[in-house]
């Protein structure tokens, strides 16, 4: 018992060995990608597990302002699902003129949004006038 | 005997009373209510609010030298299996194209014209009225663009127990001059639900 563990463990840091880091605009999944140290058939479960009872979540890495030719601001968020499971949830985004005050907007509604486990995801959103100059984002779980 | 039973048939009155669903005004900001697989306002709200978006990133609307451009208002096909009023979607992007400032809506032709607007130039030789208050000839202006678009589902059978409802929000953007689409795009809305909801 005690050498197959033994030959099990080295077997997985073998293949840890071999896995070669690709480009990091490409992200290849887990169970389609070599396996990792963190990632394969025997430390996946309790990875997922110590995952879903530390709660992980969704986190905005950036959003950023930018202006279309339009003159319109256009705001794109980046963000990255730290947990294993797939994240269903609804934003909204609300334009604010350059007093701070709310620009009424048909387009202010909850839209879905949904990132899969341990996965980048990015969205965007475009001001409906040019005197819409910041913003504010609400989340909110996907009913 | 009878007063036994009229107590009894109160209490079940006084039951049923109490079971009886109240209704309650729908907070649209926050709606938590579950979704339903016919197209709801929620639905509508959401495919406005993403189409509007990809016109107005588009910059399609923007004329060349300044000025707002002219959209007339096409045809907008409802090919769903149930009773839409197509001004549901169309009424909220006119309204945001309004307030873009990139464009103005025409109502002197296409399917929403105003009567009234031709009607107020037939009574240039009327003398009742004010001449000098009936539009000129050649003063209605010409649209650059048209829009028009479609909506339609698909119903799949996904499992014994369940439908999936598939419904397309189609719109696009041409050119009056030269016919050419500037802008197009889809917003897909899919639902799962029993085989005993009605998608009608």
């Amino acid at each position: 018992m005690k050498m197959l563990t033994l030959i099990l463990a080295g077997l997985i840091v073998l293949a840890y060995g071999c896995y070669q880091p690709h480009d990091s605009r490409i992200h290849v999944r887990d169970e389609i990608r070599p396996d990792t140290l963190g990632g394969n058939i025997v430390t996946r479960p309790v990875a997922r597990a110590f995952s879903d009872l530390i709660g992980q979540g969704i986190v905005i890495t950036n959003a950023l302002l930018t202006t279309n030719d339009g003159g319109l601001r256009e705001l794109h968020v980046s963000g990255f699902n730290q947990s294993y499971r797939t994240k269903r949830f609804r934003y909204r985004v609300e334009w604010l003129d350059e007093s701070g005050l709310l620009v009424e907007t048909k387009t202010s509604v909850w839209l879905s949004m949904s990132a899969m486990g341990n996965s980048p995801f990015s969205f965007k959103a475009v001001a409906p006038r040019p005197e819409a100059v910041n913003f504010r984002m609400d989340t909110r779980k996907w009913e | 005997m009878k007063a036994r039973i009229l107590q009894f048939l109160t209490l079940v009155g006084i039951l049923i009373a109490g079971c009886a669903q109240e209704t309650v005004n729908i907070d649209v900001m926050h709606d938590e209510g579950k979704p339903v697989i016919a197209l709801d306002y929620r639905d509508f709200d959401r495919a406005a609010s993403r189409l509007v978006q990809s016109l107005l990133a588009s910059g399609a609307l923007k004329k060349e030298g300044g000025g707002r451009s002219i959209v007339a208002k096409g045809r907008i096909v409802n090919d769903t299996m149930q009773r839409i009023d197509t001004d549901q979607l169309m009424s909220k992007i006119e309204i945001e194209i309004l307030r873009s400032g990139q464009a103005v809506m025409t109502r002197a032709v296409g399917t929403d014209a105003d009567k009234l607007i031709r009607e107020g130039r037939e009574l240039r030789d009327d003398e009742e009225f004010d001449q000098s208050t009936i539009p000129e000839r050649g003063t209605l202006q010409a649209f650059d663009f048209s829009i028009k678009g479609k909506i339609f589902q698909r119903n799949i059978r996904y499992d014994k127990n369940r439908q999936q409802v598939e419904y397309y929000f189609q719109l696009m953007l041409s050119n009056s001059v030269t016919g050419l689409t500037y802008w197009q795009d889809e917003v897909f809305v899919g639902k799962r639900g029993s085989n005993k909801s009605v998608a009608w």
